[in-house]
């Protein structure tokens, strides 16, 4: 069986990271789980410096994110992405909870592929994890390759 | 022209210097030059010369005055032009006269020489040094009046001790030619004629030319019998009499004498007052008593004193401007001053220590901004006022100054009184905003200084005699109605000073305000990000020890005690309270930042999707929802009256204890505005709750009797309401259900209950 690519998730929070695998665990998701706690780490994972090929580690399939974080913040990520050349494929999902319009359509404008806000009940949460996972990963056909690999 | 043929249209025409004849205080020879010969002379110099004319015409010079007097006279006129006056040119005892001596002053007009002999003084005079030390202490006296009116009003005092007149004055005229007394003295008996005006006729243009040539006329008995000259044949080819412009002899006007005979005046001695050039006006001194001749010596420091009293006139005039002016640029200053520190106009110009009237010559002051109109003095009625800036605005001007308002604006007749002089400046076109001084109709001023009584005096045709001052002040008042004193220059400068300075503060406020605007835009928002930021900051935890309960309550529940899980239940419900509470503060705060537009909201749409809203998410609470079927689109915030309807409506299902809760909701449109409700049949609340429930966190229950509320709700709606322009208000008893109406427009203030 072909290995499944992974899912990178952006989050400095130790906390919610291990509440969003508790929910993807909970819903039955079967992807390899990749975390990046800083932007800055997430962008040599998704740029790598060597050829795809050669990398050790295989390029993630979606990027779900958190906003606020130390250093390079989500925002200031999503921007120096949608900057670089070329274009990277993958979509990247924020996930706040910050409501403030001028936030999500900021995130919009960069380039994000989805904005979700974290609900506060883990009920919730669990319900808007399974709709996250059931769009992208059996409604969507996510990219196979980034573009430069082309 | 003869006495019969006194016509006033003829003031004008009547050439009082080509008049061939002399008064009869001295004598005039006409001669040809260079050989002397005379070829006219006056009728009198029989009597006044011992020689009859008829013997002198034809003869040489030195026939009448001897050899030598005539070189001397001789030897003066080679080095002399003598064309500019009378000059002096010997004074001798004439031949064969034992008393007294002769003033021979000589002139050449025409190609003639003209010789006029005097009579030297027989009275006593002075000596020399004791009479310039007089004229002396005289002057310095003068030159110790400041102003033009105090120095001129010591002029006549003095000239009239000088000269013994029993009226001197001072008459200065306008620009039209018009003329005032503005000094004078004169015995106690006598009519006044101080502030007396004439009309220009009155001093007919061709005498104010001889007036301003010679330096002094004098006419010693009103009732003299002209001296003719012989031949009358004038030796010019043409015909034309000899001009005797500068001739101090020359007979006047009949229309003069006439004019001074119905003055009662019977000798008259009048010296012109020169400024730059020009004539200024008159020094007139009269004698009403009997005629009265002032000899050469006394009439020669008389000549000086007006000259050095013209220079003096010149000085005063710009230092009274001067003085005037700084005046007017002190109280510039202070009003400029004032309107730094206060709130507008009418603060500035009206309140002040200082105000728009001061230091100016006005008699009323009117200001219009934003509409209202403020008064000061004597001014035109605000209704007057409304319509003279009615028409003010038509004028494409933005300082005007008028001395005949009445004749700009023929409407104005109504207040001319007060206002036939008007000077405005205007502030701003878009809100009318002018400053107005007024000044009286000049004849309203002006007092009659003499008896008004005083009877006519009628000529022989039975006309009323025209020629006498009361006469002249009445035309004169035909010529000025409607007019008032012209506006200075300085006091246009000052208003257009003024209008500018104010317009410099002004427009550094609106500076200011704008500004200030952005740096408020700007706070506004960098409070907004820091609201958000803030709460997001004090969401993540509450929602990270939230999940990590609920973690622990689903994973661990089997290894838990009873009482382990109650209070894993109640960190719940805290957290859960407080994330509650969290939201319900971000949406207050942001209920006034709220920019939406106002758009026609159907409010019937909006209740219906709140009621299906509150109606899922409460599927058990046996809820009935009464909606009015056409309630009124309202243009408004659709956001706002979300927020408004659903606060309403959640509190109204919340505080029910009854089995059926039924919220109504409606609207009245009787009100000149539409007023909401939303009504239930609750609780209620107890009328002496209802000052607090508007105020944010105030709760009138425990959290564990009506479910959790932030204590918010309320507040949030009656905030939104504002931001619509409306009102909110609670109609409600305990146990009877609550009513909130509200409207989300604003109201005219007299309908507010």
């Amino acid at each position: 069986m072909e290995k499944l690519p992974p899912l990178l998730i952006v989050e400095d929070s130790d906390e919610d990271f291990e509440v969003m695998c508790w929910a993807l665990q909970k819903i039955g998701f079967t992807h390899p789980i990749l975390r990046a706690e800083r932007a800055e780490t997430a962008l040599l994972r998704l740029f790598p410096k060597l050829p795809p090929a050669d990398s050790p580690e295989p390029l993630p399939c979606l990027v779900l994110m958190d906003l606020n974080m130390p250093g390079m913040n989500g925002l200031e990520f999503l921007e120096e992405v949608s900057q670089r050349q070329p274009k990277l494929a993958i979509p990247i999902v924020v996930m706040s909870t910050s409501t403030n319009p001028l936030d999500i359509s900021a995130c919009y404008g960069f380039g994000a592929a989805g904005y979700i806000i974290k609900p506060f009940k883990l009920e919730e949460y669990l319900e808007t994890i399974r709709a996250l996972t059931l769009y992208w990963f059996n409604t969507v056909k996510l990219p196979e390759k980034n573009y430069d690999e082309q | 022209m003869t006495e019969t043929t006194v016509d006033l249209s003829s003031c004008d025409r009547e050439q009082v210097h080509l008049i061939g004849a002399i008064q009869p205080h001295g004598a005039l020879l006409i001669l040809e030059e260079p050989s002397l010969k005379i070829v006219q002379a006056s009728t009198n110099c029989a009597r006044f010369l011992g020689t009859p004319c008829e013997e002198l015409v034809g003869q040489h010079l030195d026939l009448l005055l001897g050899a030598d007097p005539t070189a001397t006279i001789s030897k003066q006129l080679l080095s002399k032009k003598l064309n500019n006056g009378f000059t002096h040119l010997i004074s001798i005892p004439l031949l064969g006269q034992q008393d007294g001596l002769v003033h021979i002053t000589g002139n050449r007009v025409d190609g003639f020489l003209l010789l006029e002999f005097e009579r030297s003084g027989t009275i006593n005079l002075s000596p020399a040094y004791e009479y310039s030390a007089n004229l002396q202490d005289m002057i310095q006296q003068l030159y110790a009046s400041p102003y033009l009116l105090t120095f001129l009003t010591e002029v006549v005092k003095q000239i009239r001790v000088l000269t013994d007149f029993e009226r001197v004055m001072i008459y200065r005229f306008a620009k039209d030619g018009s003329g005032e007394v503005i000094a004078e003295a004169k015995e106690a008996d006598l009519e006044a004629y101080l502030g007396l005006h004439y009309p220009a006729s009155d001093v007919p243009q061709p005498a104010r030319r001889l007036f301003a040539l010679s330096p002094l006329r004098h006419l010693p008995d009103v009732d003299y019998v002209p001296v003719s000259l012989f031949p009358e044949q004038s030796p010019l080819p043409e015909g034309r009499p000899v001009d005797l412009s500068y001739s101090f002899l020359r007979s006047v006007s009949v229309l003069h004498t006439t004019y001074l005979h119905n003055m009662g005046t019977k000798a008259t001695l009048v010296m012109p007052l020169m400024k730059h050039g020009h004539l200024w006006g008159l020094v007139s001194c009269q004698h009403h008593s009997q005629p009265k001749y002032l000899k050469y010596e006394q009439r020669f420091p008389l000549e000086l004193l007006s000259k050095i009293i013209s220079l003096r006139i010149g000085d005063l005039e710009s230092l009274d401007q001067y003085s005037y002016s700084s005046q007017l640029k002190q109280v510039n200053s202070q009003l400029t001053n004032e309107m730094g520190h206060a709130k507008n106009c009418h603060e500035a110009l009206f309140m002040g220590k200082t105000n728009v009237l001061n230091g100016i010559d006005a008699s009323g002051s009117a200001l219009m901004e934003n509409g209202k109109i403020t008064l000061l003095g004597v001014t035109p009625s605000e209704q007057q006022i409304n319509l003279l800036i009615k028409w003010l605005s038509l004028q494409e001007t933005t300082i005007l100054a008028t001395n005949c308002l009445p004749h700009d604006f023929p409407a104005a007749e109504d207040f001319s009184d007060v206002a036939s002089g008007l000077l405005a400046i205007r502030l701003s076109r878009s809100n009318l905003t002018w400053v107005l001084w007024f000044r009286p109709e000049l004849i309203s001023e002006t007092h009659w200084a003499g008896d008004p009584n005083k009877p006519v005096i009628i000529d022989a045709d039975g006309q009323e005699s025209r020629l006498q001052p009361r006469t002249s002040f009445a035309l004169w008042k035909e010529t000025v109605r409607g007019q008032s004193q012209p506006w200075l220059d300085c006091e246009i400068e000052h208003a257009s000073k003024l209008r500018q300075s104010l317009l410099d503060i002004l427009f550094e406020r609106t500076d200011q305000l704008l500004q200030l605007n952005t740096e408020l835009e700007f706070s506004n928002q960098a409070l907004n990000s820091f609201v958000y930021a803030s709460f997001h900051d004090l969401k993540e935890p509450l929602r990270g020890i939230h999940n990590y309960v609920e973690l622990l309550k689903l994973e661990n529940h089997e290894s838990l005690s009873e009482q382990a899980l109650k209070r894993i239940e109640t960190i719940l419900y805290l957290t859960d309270r407080m994330h509650h509470f969290l939201e319900a503060l971000l949406q207050y705060s942001h209920i006034g930042n709220i920019d939406e537009e106002l758009k026609p909201c159907s409010i019937n749409a909006v209740v219906e999707e709140i009621t299906d809203m509150l109606i899922k998410s409460n599927p058990y609470a046996n809820l009935t929802v009464d909606i009015q079927a056409d309630m009124p689109v309202v243009s408004c915030n659709q956001t706002g009256v979300k927020v408004i309807f659903q606060n309403l409506m959640t509190n109204a299902l919340k505080y029910n204890r009854a089995t059926e809760k039924i919220i109504t909701i409606g609207c009245n449109i009787s009100n000149n505005v539409p007023v909401f409700f939303v009504q239930d049949n609750g609780i209620g609340i107890p009328p002496e709750f209802h000052k607090y429930i508007f105020q944010p966190f105030k709760r009138l229950h425990g959290h564990k009797d009506f479910g959790r509320g932030s204590g918010i709700g309320l507040a949030i709606t009656q905030k939104a309401i504002g931001r619509q322009g409306g009102r909110i208000w609670v109609e409600s008893e305990q146990d009877q259900g609550t009513r909130f109406c509200f409207t989300l427009t604003p109201e005219p203030e007299a309908d507010q209950v």
